[in-house]
């Protein structure tokens, strides 16, 4: 019986816990976009368009798109994921600069 | 010249990156009914990275489940059961990261790529994953880089691995690798591997591995074959995902098939084939699967399998939800 309690109340939270953070998580990436969109030059603009075709060859294949993070989050998933999925370097860079923009 | 000169600019503001330790990973729950025999499975994976400098990076995954299900008496019992995937530091080069410690083997790309279980389209495993040893200790040399072009690029991996008889990090004396070729123009990559364990037997094994996303398509196309010479037989596995994007109101939706077959050795002791369990027996099976993804982190899943096995066919339903954290454990200075 005391499993089973355990057991509802560990999905409850997990289930709170993440619908709760899906939805802040929404909300900051929209905040985002006004500030990053009013700093493009001409030069981000081609970083972005080499940086998303990058991502969709890449991180796609396995993945849903995650969230963009603070940079200094983002260079430590990107080393991560430059290992695992084998990146070269410059699909990392471009991958990095497109996440952080 | 236009690459070239991004190249150049985004070096000097990458430099500015300092990374940040983070801890990640993934929390699940699944009920499962296979042959009509009911399990329940929390699980937890954190995945802690700390990058070093510019180079160096540590990686350390776990994983905790336990497993509820009927007892004889009817009242339900559980099971706990935790491991380390993998705990390895990284130096990163340009053309090669080498990694030492405990790591997943590469073979093929299930293991390495596919296994959490908020990136798996179907959370059951292919029978054949575990043809190979999946995780090694020792040494590996990894890297992917372009050939002379960026319409093909090459990853390959080469480790070895010494016997460990821990029952929580046992692995095997082995060797092998994997060689890959990636065409991001048609998303399509294809590869072989091997592996030869040095130890008991010394069976070696070979796989070849199959992945294309069509872009006039949001579908996914995968496929792996693994042959062992050992008693640990043959098999594989071809798997589809097609995400609803294309359809008003249905971009959340994905479905998913995966037909497989699975061929054990030839002249198989009775006692040898109970030992293997599932690697002991011809199976074939279909699954099909539905995947909704709330945002990018959230992810509920339901699946129906047939299971044809010699002296046993049965049914698998598995519904559960995903749900991949992330998390600084260092101040990120903000941004974004």
């Amino acid at each position: 019986m005391k499993l089973k309690s355990f057991s509802a109340a560990l999905v409850m939270m997990v289930v709170v816990f993440a619908l709760a953070s899906a939805k802040t998580r929404d909300a900051k990436d929209e905040s985002a976009k006004p500030a990053a969109t009013s700093q493009s030059t001409q030069h981000d603009q081609d970083m972005r368009l080499e940086g998303e075709k990058r991502f969709h060859s890449n991180c796609s294949r396995c993945h849903a798109a995650p969230p963009k993070f603070p940079p200094r989050m983002m260079g430590t998933i990107v080393r991560h994921m430059r290992v695992r999925a084998m990146l070269t370097d410059d699909d990392m860079r471009y991958i990095l600069r497109y996440m952080t923009q | 010249m236009l690459c070239g000169g991004i190249q150049a600019q985004d070096d000097s503001s990458l430099a500015e990156v300092k990374p940040v330790p983070v801890l990640t990973g993934s929390t699940a729950y699944f009920t499962r009914v296979n042959g009509g025999q009911v399990q329940d499975a929390p699980t937890v994976s954190p995945l802690l990275l700390l990058p070093i400098g510019d180079h160096l990076l540590i990686e350390s995954k776990a994983g905790l489940s336990e497993t509820f299900s009927k007892n004889a008496q009817g009242d339900y019992a559980g099971t706990v059961s935790y491991g380390m995937a993998y705990a390895q530091a990284d130096y990163i080069t340009k053309y090669a990261t080498f990694t030492g410690g405990r790591f997943t083997t590469p073979f093929n790309m299930y293991g390495e790529r596919l296994a959490p279980n908020w990136i798996r389209d179907l959370q059951g495993t292919p029978i054949s994953v575990p043809i190979t040893s999946g995780a090694a200790l020792g040494g590996m040399v990894r890297g992917g880089l372009p050939l002379g072009t960026d319409k093909v690029h090459l990853n390959y991996a080469t480790y070895f691995s010494t016997a460990n008889t821990n029952h929580i990090l046992a692995t095997d004396r082995s060797t092998g690798g994997r060689i890959g070729f990636f065409l991001p123009g048609p998303r399509l990559e294809v590869g072989a591997s091997f592996q030869q364990v040095l130890q008991q037997d010394r069976p070696h094994a070979v796989g070849t591995h199959f992945e294309w996303q069509p872009n006039a398509f949001p579908l996914t196309l995968r496929s792996e074959y693994t042959r062992s010479s050992g008693t640990r037989g043959s098999g594989y596995w071809v798997e589809a995902a097609y995400r609803l994007s294309q359809i008003p109101h249905m971009g959340a939706t994905e479905l998913v098939g995966r037909g497989q077959q699975f061929f054990a050795a030839a002249n198989l002791a009775p006692a040898v084939a109970k030992k293997l369990g599932p690697l002991g027996v011809d199976t074939n099976e279909g699954d099909w699967g539905l995947n909704y993804y709330f945002g990018s982190d959230v992810r509920a899943s339901a699946s129906y399998g047939r299971q044809f096995a010699l002296g046993r066919n049965a049914n698998l339903w598995t519904i559960g939800m995903t749900y991949r954290f992330v998390m600084p454990m260092w101040p990120t200075g903000g941004g974004l």
